[in-house]
């Protein structure tokens, strides 16, 4: 009997505990769609080996027509000519400023001419 | 072929996503510090001490051997965009501030608040179309994000667009994804170009498109929010980010709903704009276009002005800013405000008479050009134009003009021909005439027809 009397309270303290407390606070989730396209991933490629040393390579410095590129290459054709004499330097700078259509006619005359580019200045 | 990159520091993040989005991660670059290099570039002597900073690490770019990842980079994974997010708080307030700053932490939003695109809204949106969810209108430069008319509807949404606007949002997506027009340079370049939209036909009417007083400004929903639309489209479409591969200087002054407005036709002296390429006055269209900032002309309510003064300034304006001579892409959006037009009508010009006289007046002397250069490295101008004739940028049908005026006594034209001097009529009255320009290397210029539409009268 007085386990039973004890089981009674126990609910009873148990309910009313449910009735006092504060109500849970009612969460709101907003389901939203992504904005974004989807970018179908390009094939990857590595790039090419390098050389051992630039002794006796030719390098091709490609002036990309922005404002000062070409003094900036001139500078590092300079400094290679006194480090690499042995190196030929070809200075090619992009044959014009308009730069979508121009450049897959292009590109293979840099191959042409060279072992190794440097490029510049990308901005 | 081995090779290094110069670029500064300030655009390593554009450079290296580039790259990847080309799928070559492993370009070695060199980055020259843009706090000296801009400074220092216009004279060699003061470059060598940047260059001597960095000389070791180009050759060492050069010489070291490939790592395997460089040799063999990991194939670049799809990013999956297709699947819905869920965002909780304690409350709606709770829950509407958290998908804004998810969506700001993310990149997908203007920094202004947005409409949460809900699955329920973006259907309302794609009811205003018989345009399918799947169809894909093009892919959007820079990263060639798939453009659909659905992600499309989640970015009209977020830009709190009406659904009666749809049709006339992927109008204009269909002219920017056109493969002719150049998305990318808009998109990313340092130029800080801004895209033009201009509305024609019963539509712009229908869905009370401003092309009065304040027609750039804010205040009318049609004008704010499709441009928004737009605004949004392109960067969720194209991912771009300023400063990451947005590498606009300045921002565009008009960023957030671009310059959107309407042509005023019932006051213009002419036929719609549209209708004088070819629509039927019955079409509804939208033309997109890139420019710089546009240049006032004349007009007002306190200075005098007189039509033939607006043209001379619309002539010295255009010729100021066409420095490279890419005659073959360069357009001009000439926006009279309706008393000009009114007079310019009443002086007898039609809209073709003016292109005319647009044309051969801001024609330039062969001798003027001759030793010019275009500014963009060694290009001159003249082997420019030259080189746009050989390739057949400059149509056949035009090319025979151009050959004739590269010589002496010849007067070189700034545009192919005379339409590519688009006029439109809108402004207040009284009001300002604009000279939008684009100076670009590509084509940006595309008018498509509004179709599919579901809620307007115009535009089905």
């Amino acid at each position: 009997m007085k386990r039973s009397t004890n089981r009674f309270l126990a609910g009873a303290l148990f309910l009313g505990g449910l009735c006092l407390a504060r109500p849970a606070s009612a969460q709101v989730t907003i389901e939203v769609m992504n904005p974004r396209g989807e970018i179908p991933p390009p094939k990857t490629m590595g790039i090419s080996p390098r050389v051992p040393s630039l002794d006796g390579k030719r390098i091709v410095l490609v002036d990309n027509g922005k404002f000062g590129a070409d003094n900036f290459l001139a500078v590092i054709a300079q400094m290679l000519k006194q480090k690499y004499p042995s190196a030929t330097i070809v200075m090619d700078p992009k044959p014009s400023a308009q730069t979508i259509t121009d450049l897959p006619k292009w590109y293979p005359t840099v191959k042409q001419q060279g072992d190794l580019f440097i490029f510049g200045v990308g901005d | 072929m081995p090779g290094v990159y110069f670029t500064t520091t300030e655009f390593v993040d554009d450079a290296k996503s580039a790259a990847k989005d080309r799928g070559m991660p492993g370009i070695r670059m060199v980055a020259l510090p843009a706090d000296k290099y801009y400074r220092a570039r216009a004279t060699r002597e003061e470059l060598e001490p940047i260059a001597a900073a960095v000389y070791d690490q180009m050759v060492d770019d050069l010489v070291r051997p490939l790592t395997a990842e460089e040799a063999k980079p990991s194939q670049i994974q799809k990013q999956h965009e297709n699947t819905n997010i869920k965002v909780t708080g304690t409350d709606y307030q709770d829950a509407y501030q958290k998908v804004n700053d998810l969506f700001l932490d993310s990149h997908w939003a203007d920094g202004l608040p947005i409409v949460p695109p809900t699955p329920t809204l973006v259907k309302a949106m794609l009811t205003a179309t018989t345009r399918s969810p799947d169809e894909v209108l093009g892919q959007a430069a820079p990263k060639n994000g798939t453009a659909t008319v659905e992600k499309i509807a989640v970015n009209s949404v977020m830009a709190g667009a009406k659904p009666e606007y749809f049709p006339v949002i992927l109008a204009a997506m269909d002219g920017f994804l056109d493969r002719h027009y150049d998305l990318t340079h808009v998109q990313a370049s340092t130029g800080s170009f801004t895209p033009v939209v201009i509305v024609n036909g019963p539509i712009a009417r229908e869905l009370n498109f401003n092309s009065g007083i304040g027609m750039l400004g804010h205040g009318w929903r049609a004008n704010s929010t499709v441009g928004r639309a737009l605004r949004l489209s392109l960067l969720n479409l194209g991912q771009t980010w300023p400063a990451v591969n947005d590498m606009s200087l300045t921002g565009r002054l008009e960023s957030y709903t671009f310059f959107t407005f309407a042509e005023d036709e019932a006051k213009s002296p002419w036929e719609p704009y549209d209708v004088s390429l070819g629509y039927k006055p019955e079409d509804s269209t939208v033309t997109v276009a890139t420019s710089r900032n546009p240049a006032i002309l004349g007009g007002g309510a306190v200075a005098p002005w007189t039509a033939q003064g607006i043209l001379d300034a619309a002539v010295t304006q255009a010729k100021a800013v066409s420095g490279f001579m890419w005659v073959h892409s360069q357009t001009y959006i000439l926006v009279l405000h309706p008393d000009c037009a009114y007079e310019l009508g009443r002086l007898g010009y039609t809209r073709k008479s003016l292109e005319q006289w647009l044309y051969d007046h801001t024609s330039i002397p062969y001798e003027k050009l001759v030793e010019g250069s275009t500014g963009f490295g060694h290009a001159k101008v003249i082997d420019e134009i030259q080189q746009s004739i050989d390739d057949g940028r400059i149509r056949p049908d035009r090319a025979q003009i151009f050959r004739e005026a590269l010589k002496p006594g010849g007067k070189v034209p700034i545009v192919q021909s005379p339409d590519d001097f688009h006029i439109v009529v809108a402004g207040g009255s009284p009001g300002y005439s604009l000279l939008f320009s684009y100076p670009g290397p590509n084509w940006a210029n595309e008018t498509k027809k509004v179709r599919g539409a579901t809620l307007t009268k115009a535009g089905q």
